[in-house]
């Protein structure tokens, strides 16, 4: 049973443990993790946001600063005359370029192409771009007077040489006719010098053309590989992070130039850091476990002892020992619960001895009723005075009858309850006399007691009745009739038999021991004798019937007693 | 059910650990479907990037460029005939095309009068992009000038297993080169190729690309390419000389071609037009070394004019139409040598 219970209980306070510090523990990880996450993206989107903002408007200053140079240089009669064909002095004209350029010039580079694309005055020097197509690239999307330089991607972005964004304004002469260009050239060095320190170190920033083609990036190589990436998933429309990748990518469009600005920034929240708060947060959860064992078996076992003493005590009560008390050392419930146990003991205990000293008190008082039955004093004086009438007036039967009368009627009022055997059998002598008056000697009583039978002590008159039944039931209709008396100590028992040779028991007695039948019955003679015994001296004593050759006998069993053992 | 309902809870905490990254909104940079356009090309990059660059500075649409061989990408045209991927061909011998007709939707571009009638299709299937002669290349540190003069020479028995030849069943300027050596010569076929196998010594390269390598390293002291291919090679500097053969030679084009069921059709003609547009055209002559198939747009430099050039009459639907023929006799006198 305890094998059962035991593991179950710990089973469940072990339960109880784990969910009341896992759940919590689980909870407050996923939360941190959230919280922890959606923290670290909120700042890195407003960095980025920061950073993207702080090259726009870098940008903007640069594009603004394109856009005042070509407004400064649209009509300029100086270099209308000079890209016509026109002879000028070169220097004027470069002053003029120059002074037209001058916030603009440490943005890019700045040349001025006739009509036939070819360059006639330049800010730098580009071995590369002495001749362009009026037809093609730059020259062809060049702007019209008014508009801003209308700026195109060159064709490898990975080239540090040669220029990654070219803007060209279509240049008019005062009459408003076509006299060049002016194109405005973006190298490498220009916009790392505008760029850099604007967007984080760990960062990295890459210009997009408005397709999406690679203009500019700090790591030249990565415009080349990133740039088809990136406009690959912008086209299946699809997320611009990979998770793959470990970069997370922002875009925003600057609108002066067209251009789209990619940042890309490490990802914050990358896989090894997921691991390492995931494994905390699964070794907490593993402490978290192996303590809820621990609790559980200390904590099963505390509950568990006492209840366990408790169960024994309730078994032993179950078996009658009333004797049991359980340690109630504790101070808790369950040392409340082993107090009032002992205290429920104890109670059971006093009622118990209550309930027997009643019963005896109640037997004894039954017994001096059947005693009482038969104690008229005023029987006895009644007799004495008919014993003398009868002496006086000479007839003698009725003085020895009166005279046994009177001694059996006083020994049965004197108020001792245990008489000497002896002494018993004397007023049974007595008794037999009258009887032998009444019935005319019709019958023979013999009487065998050993002399050292004689000084037991049995309860008082119980041989009469049982005599009596013999005398008046068993010698009924008997010619010859005897009784007969006899004594014999054996294992301690006193047994007195009474024997007729009479017919034997009624049929409604059954041979053996004597059961009661209680008061009512007609052998009131018979229960009577048997409640006095089994009263004095327990179960085992008492009245045993049987049949015999010639008539029934009536054995009295008690236990040897003699006057100096009397003292319990 | 305490359980069921503790396993729920933790479940929905792990879910709640789980998620949280959300998408950028990139979806407002990108193009409506109207303004694309996905382009198969088999030209190298340097061609077609600039070309797609200014297309899409000009027009606004985006191109999506998947690059490849032109066999391979033919391929994958007819095997997604049902469904195209790609709306326009853009590269590819004409002989090539040819037998992929099925593939594609005839459009006569807007320029179409100004293309060289000898270059245009009957059908308009396809759109001439640049004339592409075939040319016989030597080395000038290890041959003299006027020692290589025509087709002829390449029976040599001087030049025998230095000639750099492409194995004409890889290489569509090899066929087309093997095809103009048979018109430009006089004599019987199989004693031609007989011939003409036997000098090169059962050597062939495997494809046109390293036929100028092989000449410029002196590997092959004569070379069969395309012009263009030689003359890139001769502006970047190699000890190479191109000679126009004698007897004559083919100017089969390369060309795009409007896919069959293309999703981007109309951007798909605008790429077409832009193609034999004068601005490409022109872009084609002085940067890339090729001949215009317009008629307006003169070749650079001291490129001799077309008209100049002895042409073999090459027809197109003929030679691809004995293509499989031809090859096994070719491969058949190859081994040949090659066994010997």
């Amino acid at each position: 049973m305890s094998r059962v219970t035991k593991p179950s209980f710990r089973r469940r306070l072990f339960a109880g443990f784990l969910a009341a510090s896992l759940i919590p523990l689980l909870a407050c990880s996923a939360m941190l993790l959230q919280i922890f996450r959606l923290r670290l993206a909120g700042d890195a989107e407003r960095e980025t946001a920061e950073q993207l903002d702080l090259v726009s408007r870098s940008l903007d200053g640069a594009f603004g600063a394109f856009t005042q140079a070509a407004e400064r240089l649209q009509g300029n009669p100086i270099i209308a005359e000079a890209l016509t064909g026109r002879a000028e002095e070169d220097t004027l004209v470069n002053n003029e370029l120059f002074n037209a350029t001058r916030e603009a010039r440490s943005y890019g580079a700045f040349a001025l192409y006739d009509l036939q694309g070819v360059r006639r005055y330049s800010t730098r020097r580009d071995p590369l771009e002495e001749r362009l197509s009026p037809e093609w690239g730059a020259l062809y999307a060049a702007s019209e007077e008014g508009e801003p330089p209308r700026f195109t991607a060159c064709e490898d972005a990975a080239d540090t040489a040669g220029p990654l964004l070219q803007g060209a304004a279509r240049l008019r002469d005062g009459m408003g006719r076509p006299v060049g260009y002016l194109l405005i050239s973006l190298y490498y060095d220009d916009f790392r010098q505008l760029l850099e320190d604007k967007y984080g170190a760990q960062n990295e920033l890459i210009l997009l053309s408005a397709h999406w083609r690679p203009v500019y990036c700090g790591q030249p190589a990565l415009a080349e590989t990133l740039a088809p990436r990136l406009r690959s998933r912008l086209l299946a429309g699809r997320s611009l992070d990979d998770p793959e990748e470990g970069f997370q990518y922002a875009a925003a469009r600057h609108e002066a130039s067209g251009l789209n600005l990619i940042l890309r920034r490490p990802q914050t929240f990358t896989g090894e850091t997921m691991r390492l708060l995931y494994t905390v947060s699964f070794g907490c959860a593993v402490v978290c476990v192996a303590l809820s064992v621990l609790m559980s078996f200390k904590l099963s076992g505390q509950m568990f002892r006492p209840i366990q003493r408790l169960r024994q005590g309730i078994g032993e009560v179950e078996h009658n020992n009333l004797d049991v008390c359980v340690p109630a050392e504790r101070e808790d419930e369950l040392g409340e619960l082993a107090r009032r146990f002992n205290e429920m003991v104890e109670a059971l205990k006093r009622n118990q001895e209550a309930l027997v000293a009643n019963q005896r008190e109640l037997n004894q008082a039954q017994i001096r009723m059947l005693q009482a039955q038969l104690n008229p004093h005023f029987l006895c004086n009644t007799l004495d005075t008919m014993k003398w009438i009868s002496k006086i007036n000479k007839v003698p039967q009725v003085a020895v009858m009166s005279t046994n009368l009177a001694d059996i009627l006083r020994f049965c009022i004197s108020p001792e309850e245990f008489v000497p055997l002896g002494r018993e059998t004397e007023i049974l002598e007595r008794y037999i006399e009258i009887q032998k008056i009444r019935m005319s000697g019709a019958f023979a009583f013999h009487l065998d007691v050993p002399e050292r039978l004689r000084d037991c002590l049995i309860p008082k008159m119980i041989l009469q009745p049982l005599v009596e039944n013999a005398v008046l039931h068993g010698l009924e209709g008997v010619e010859d009739g005897a009784v007969e008396v006899t004594a014999r100590e054996e294992a301690g028992m006193l047994r007195i038999t009474v024997r007729d040779n009479g017919s034997g028991l009624p049929p409604d007695l059954a041979v053996g021991r004597y059961h009661s039948r209680g008061p009512a019955g007609k052998h009131l003679g018979l229960y009577n004798v048997n409640t006095i015994l089994t009263k004095y001296y327990g179960d085992g004593c008492g009245l045993f019937l049987e049949n015999e050759r010639s008539g029934a006998a009536v054995t009295a069993a008690l236990p040897v007693r003699r006057r100096e053992e009397e003292t319990c | 059910m305490r359980r069921k309902r503790l396993a729920a809870a933790l479940c929905a905490l792990l879910m709640l650990a789980g998620c949280g990254a959300e998408a950028p909104e990139t979806a407002a940079c990108a193009p409506a479907e109207e303004d694309r356009l996905v382009i198969y090309t088999s030209h190298k990059e340097e061609v077609y990037w600039p070309i797609v660059k200014e297309f899409e500075q000009r027009t606004g649409i985006w191109v999506d460029v998947v690059a490849g061989g032109t066999n391979e990408l033919l391929e994958r045209v007819r095997a997604e005939a049902d469904h195209p991927a790609a709306d326009v061909m853009f590269g590819g011998g004409v002989e090539s095309l040819a037998s992929y007709r099925d593939c594609f939707a005839p459009y006569a571009c807007g320029e179409a009068e100004e293309i060289q009638a000898r270059f245009r299709d009957g059908e308009d299937l396809w759109t001439p992009f640049s004339a592409l002669p075939v040319v016989l290349v030597y080395n000038t540190k290890l041959m003299r000038p006027g020692q290589v003069t025509g087709w002829r020479d390449l029976l040599d028995p001087a030049l025998r297993g230095r000639i750099a030849f492409a194995d004409p069943a890889v290489s569509g300027s090899g066929f087309t080169a093997l095809g103009t050596f048979l018109l430009a010569v006089d004599g019987e076929e199989e004693a031609l190729l007989q011939a003409f196998a036997e000098n090169l010594a059962g050597r062939q390269l495997e494809g046109s690309g390293e036929v100028l390598g092989a000449v410029a390293g002196g590997g092959a002291l004569v070379g069969v390419t395309l012009e263009e291919t030689a003359l890139k090679r001769i502006a970047a500097g190699d000890d190479v000389a191109l000679v126009y053969p004698e007897e004559g030679t083919s100017c089969v084009p390369d060309a795009s071609a409007l896919i069959r069921g293309a999703a981007h059709e109309e951007n798909a003609r605008a790429f077409l037009d832009f193609t034999v547009s004068e601005a490409v055209q022109r872009l084609l002559a002085e940067q890339f070394c090729r001949r215009s198939v317009r008629g307006d747009v003169e070749p650079a430099g001291e490129l001799p004019a077309l008209e100049d050039v002895p042409l073999v009459d090459y027809d197109v639907e003929r030679a691809s139409g004995r293509r499989d023929g031809l090859l096994m006799t070719w491969a058949f006198y190859l081994e040949e040598k090659e066994g010997t």
